[in-house]
């Protein structure tokens, strides 16, 4: 359950956010030496652009706490079903490398399917798996794409074929 | 009659068996994902990307006709039965539509809206292949001040149109041109914010940020909110076919609404949004019985649909011309384009011929096409809606990492994707437009490497911008659209006290991602 003077946070910390994105740009950019001599160089558009982040940062930091905002009433929100799918795909990516596609993308469709509620978890992870394995063989060897086969299986291969 | 000469050669092209056969798969595979419930058409098109890797360009853009026509067929069945409008375009559709679903006439929703497509399709179609020439000739005419000036343009609209509150819109908006600065400047060769990780001195890709948007930030949205809402799905029985009533009813609106959505959809007015909306409240004028809308009139679901198709056409004529994206899932187009190494504008119709007028051609085709595809499959389409919940969003997910990492294969995509969908669905549960990031990710380098030009032409005088007529009416224009609704909130809020609050912030219980 999130009320709505959570819903205010959020919105101050997108503000916040913004305003700190805009310092970022700001800063990184004074740090970078200018090479080139053109008459408008690199530089002003980033200035111009972390200048606007503040103001509008600026403006939603006064919404936060002054004016509308989305849902005042407040949203419930099931935070561990976010927090289930999100897991699922950074465990995807840091895997993807070593352990391949079909793996790692089996994990992310068996961590979003219980997120939504899917408990029967031997058969998510066969459907995971069938479809990683479908895409894998349709994208690779009929389309021509490169999805990783996992650095764990070429090694294996490879030692097969020396 | 250059322009049927070269219809009539894009014809040739795309009349030939093997583009033939990709236009087919266009349509039906657009249709299938579009049909999928929060999958609108801009995500539809960027989760296909990848499917057209392998094409070689001409094949490619013909498909990709098919799944743009085929993704706004398949959205409007799923607003009709689900009431889940996949894009704001739909949302209208979704109103009635969903209603006539309730009370059992959802077939004839169905068809009138599939024929609606259809009509308004081929008519603005036929306009787009006139249109899009003569816009040509205009962009002959402008230099780069007058492209900077669009471009502002251009994101002014889709940032002012779009969500409840300026602030919002332009927060997205600068997000997006923030994420556009990334990488190596185009005309000194410097990088710019890659905080020495050499993947990002490619840039952000426009198809990931759409897709983290769209597709991670929905799916964790949904998954935070599926628990708390429940979904009815109405089944079509019985008769399928529209009543002589329901004909007397439709063609009008079909026309009217073909009327509002292709001249709208050309200019830069953010798409579909805007026609549709006028196409209701227009039919609602007109109707003899006003009291049926909201209730499930079929003129409500005739017009705004139509609107809808035709707009879609008008759309591209100011990105194929002009090179430039009026909404999200024109941003995503062009970013394919780019993909191709093509850049759309006056010089594509010179150099590629074949590959618009192709494609131009393939739309008519892929209309037809979509006409079999729904009025008698219809009910094959409808089975798509059941898939288990669980296992429709894993796979959302699924090939949504796909077509990330299938990109330039590499894993910090991926991590880009992460970030992106989560920054979505904060986003999305505050209520923040993420069309604006999506068309700023994409036109601000462009706009700022015009206005670079410019003032490398004018040795450094800024005055360029308003002693330029065009260039100065459009951005007058511009700043109209800003300072003017402030103005009337301003002056509203000043009537409304004591009255209690004046609020005219949109109803925002439910917007979808667009």
């Amino acid at each position: 359950m999130t009320t709505g003077r959570s819903m205010r946070a959020g919105e101050a910390v997108l503000g916040g956010g913004l305003i700190a994105l805009g310092g970022l740009i700001a800063v990184e950019t004074m740090l970078t030496p200018s090479v080139g001599r053109a008459v408008v160089g690199p530089a002003l558009f980033p200035y111009l652009i972390s200048g606007g982040l503040v103001l509008v940062g600026l403006s939603l930091l006064r919404e936060a706490f002054a004016g509308a905002i989305a849902h005042a009433e407040g949203l419930e929100l099931d935070l561990w079903a976010v927090a289930l799918v999100a897991a699922g795909l950074a465990v995807q990516f840091l895997l993807l490398d070593t352990l391949g596609w079909i793996p790692s993308t089996t994990i992310l469709f068996a961590a979003v399917s219980r997120a939504f509620g899917g408990r029967r978890l031997m058969v998510n992870l066969a459907i995971g798996l069938a479809l990683a394995a479908f895409t894998f063989v349709a994208f690779n060897y009929g389309l021509g794409l490169n999805l990783p086969e996992g650095s764990i299986v070429e090694r294996l291969t490879s030692a097969d074929a020396e | 009659m250059d322009t049927l000469a070269a219809l009539g050669h894009g014809f040739l092209v795309a009349l030939t068996p093997y583009n033939l056969l990709w236009s087919a798969i266009g349509v039906t595979v657009g249709t299938a994902v579009g049909v999928l419930p929060g999958i609108g058409p801009a995500l539809t098109v960027a989760l296909l990307l990848p499917v057209t890797y392998g094409l070689e360009p001409t094949s490619a853009f013909i498909m990709f006709a098919g799944i743009y026509y085929g993704a706004m067929y398949g959205g409007s069945t799923t607003s009709i039965l689900l009431n889940a409008p996949g894009e704001s375009g739909s949302i209208v559709t979704a109103i009635d539509g969903h209603a006539m679903a309730r009370q059992g006439r959802g077939a004839q929703a169905l068809a009138t809206a599939a024929i609606g497509s259809f009509i308004a399709g081929t008519i603005a179609t036929a306009a787009l292949t006139f249109v899009a020439p003569l816009m040509v000739k205009m962009a002959l005419l402008f230099g780069p001040a007058e492209y900077f000036a669009l471009m502002v343009l251009a994101l002014t609209t889709v940032t002012a149109v779009l969500g409840s509150s300026l602030a919002r819109g332009l927060a997205s908006l600068f997000l997006g041109l923030a994420l556009g600065l990334v990488g190596i400047d185009m005309q000194t060769g410097q990088a710019r914010l890659a905080f020495g990780v050499p993947e990002l001195l490619d840039g952000i890709d426009t198809v990931v940020v759409a897709v983290g948007l769209f597709a991670v930030g929905e799916t964790l949205y949904v998954a935070s909110r599926h628990r708390f809402e429940t979904e009815e799905i109405y089944a079509l029985k019985g008769s399928k076919w529209m009543s002589r009533e329901d004909w007397a009813r439709s063609w009008k609106p079909w026309l009217r609404g073909t009327l509002l959505g292709f001249p709208i959809g050309t200019l830069p007015a953010g798409g579909s949004e805007i026609p549709t909306f006028l196409s209701y409240l227009v039919e609602k004028r007109l109707a003899k019985k006003p009291e049926e809308f909201g209730k499930g009139a079929i003129e409500a679901v005739a017009g705004p649909e139509a609107a809808n198709n035709a707009s879609a056409a008008g759309v591209l004529a100011p990105l194929l011309s002009l090179g430039l994206p009026t909404s999200a899932t024109a941003a995503i187009m062009l970013a394919a384009f780019q993909q191709y190494g093509l850049q759309p504008g006056p010089t594509l119709f010179d150099n590629n011929p074949e590959l618009v007028w192709g494609m131009i051609a393939s739309l008519y085709i892929g209309n037809v096409l979509l006409l079999v595809l729904n009025l008698p499959l219809v009910g094959f389409w409808v089975k798509l809606l059941l898939i288990p919940r669980p296992w429709l969003y894993a796979g959302i997910l699924v090939f949504s990492s796909l077509g990330a990492y299938t990109l330039n294969n590499n894993v910090i995509d991926l991590v880009i994707l992460w970030v992106i969908g989560l920054l979505g669905f904060g986003m999305r549960v505050l209520n923040v437009p993420v069309a604006p990031c999506v068309v700023g990710l994409i036109l601000g380098p462009l706009a700022e490497q015009q206005f670079r030009r410019a003032l490398a032409i004018s040795q450094g005088d800024p005055s360029v911008f308003l002693t330029h007529p065009i260039s100065a009416a459009l951005l007058i224009i511009a700043a109209l659209l800003v300072i003017g609704p402030m103005v009337l909130r301003y002056r509203s809020n000043g009537a409304a006290k004591g009255a209690g609050k004046g609020d005219n912030a949109s109803p925002s219980g439910s917007h979808p991602a667009t």
